[in-house]
């Protein structure tokens, strides 16, 4: 655990607060401090998640959170030690989560076996082609500048 | 109580995978050790294996990928952490994004499509030059495959990874904020971690590069599923 939140700082107030309080009641306090910052993570997610839904935008929910999350930071609302130590250990881990996605591919063979050639172009155009872009364009940015 | 045990084999057969390989990862560190793609190609062997469908597999998936939406929200550290750079770079910067996922979204699409790929195919290669957790949930608006989409935003991270410095390189572009753009536009985390190892700033232009694609990713998509006629 120690070494999964390296980043972990004991500085805030309110967080001091609640330690002792939380140290009385017989609690480890960053197991609970873990959870108030995936809570916040989480609370993000899910209010932009209804939102989402309610306005029928065509919008991941995830991408809206981002924005939000980083709106709320900039504004000071969050701050960086709120969300931070969790967030770098769910960020260290993420494609974790994209393991289990992947399984699901057990059931996709067919389709790889049938147009792999297609998607093998699809894949090296659409990779290259905006690689270079990307790079001149920037390129071009800042000589123009 | 059997389920029980099934699903809690399930998940620790998938941790111990991903564990198992990202320690070879962090060892050898080369882009052909993919995680993701090593991880999940060895919980198919077994599965295989033990001739279980992948339809006994998924409530475990979704027990997984509960928290992925938080973990995705999480993004916006590294986003405020680097918000200098976005304040003085800001328009160039998301222009040469904008420019970068826009044509990597439509080049993949129109060669899907002019290969004859069915529709949903056509759909989940859309979003595959953004990390996963975007690709996944533009993929699912408009009726792809998350698996597949995943399986292409893999196979791009490693092309880009394996290929990009070089045609960068060989394209005269030696400037670190071009290259990291690039790299991370195109290639996401993988080619974040490319664009890492060479240097510091291309690192923090790849990461911001990536998060920036992925929002613009899900930004434009609408757009080029109507120019491709997929709706």
């Amino acid at each position: 655990m120690a070494r999964a939140f390296p980043s972990m700082k004991r500085t805030d107030k309110w967080g001091g607060m609640l330690r002792g309080v939380i140290a009385r009641a017989g609690l480890p306090g960053r197991i609970v401090k873990s959870l108030g910052q995936f809570g916040v993570l989480w609370g993000v997610y899910f209010g932009c998640a209804r939102l989402v839904d309610w306005l029928g935008w065509p919008i991941p929910a995830n991408v809206l959170g981002v924005v939000v999350l980083f709106v709320l930071l900039c504004l000071g609302v969050v701050r960086l030690e709120h969300v931070e130590g969790v967030a770098d250990f769910l960020l260290r881990h993420l494609v974790f989560f994209f393991v289990p996605i992947a399984v699901g591919l057990m059931d996709w063979g067919e389709v790889f076996a049938r147009y792999g050639a297609v998607l093998l172009a699809a894949i090296l155009v659409s990779s290259l082609l905006p690689l270079l872009a990307v790079g001149f364009l920037t390129l071009f940015l800042h000589r123009a500048r | 109580m059997e389920r029980l045990l099934f699903l809690a084999g399930c998940v620790g057969a998938t941790m111990a995978a991903y564990l198992g390989v990202r320690r070879l990862y962090l060892r050898f560190n080369h882009p052909l050790l993919n995680v993701v793609a090593l991880s999940a190609g060895a919980v198919i062997a077994l599965l295989v294996a033990c001739d279980i469908p992948y339809a006994a597999y998924a409530p475990a998936k979704d027990l997984m990928t509960a928290p992925l939406g938080p973990a995705t929200v999480a993004l916006a550290v590294p986003l405020y952490r680097h918000r200098d750079i976005l304040r003085r770079h800001g328009p160039g910067l998301l222009a040469s994004v904008a420019l970068g996922a826009f044509l990597a979204m439509f080049s993949a699409g129109l060669t899907a499509k002019a290969g004859g790929l069915p529709r949903e195919v056509v759909v989940s290669i859309l979003p595959k030059g953004v990390s996963i957790p975007f690709a996944v949930e533009i993929s699912r608006l408009y009726d792809g495959v998350p698996a597949l989409s995943a399986a292409f935003v893999v196979a791009t991270g490693t092309l880009g990874s394996l290929l990009g410095g070089w045609l960068l390189t060989r394209s005269g572009i030696g400037h670190p904020v071009a290259r990291g753009l690039a790299l991370g536009t195109v290639s996401h985390a993988q080619g974040t971690a490319t664009a890492l190892m060479e240097g510091e700033r291309q690192g923090a232009m790849a990461g911001l590069a990536m998060i920036l694609a992925g929002m613009l990713t899900a930004a434009f998509a609408p757009l080029a599923v109507r120019l491709l006629g997929l709706l």
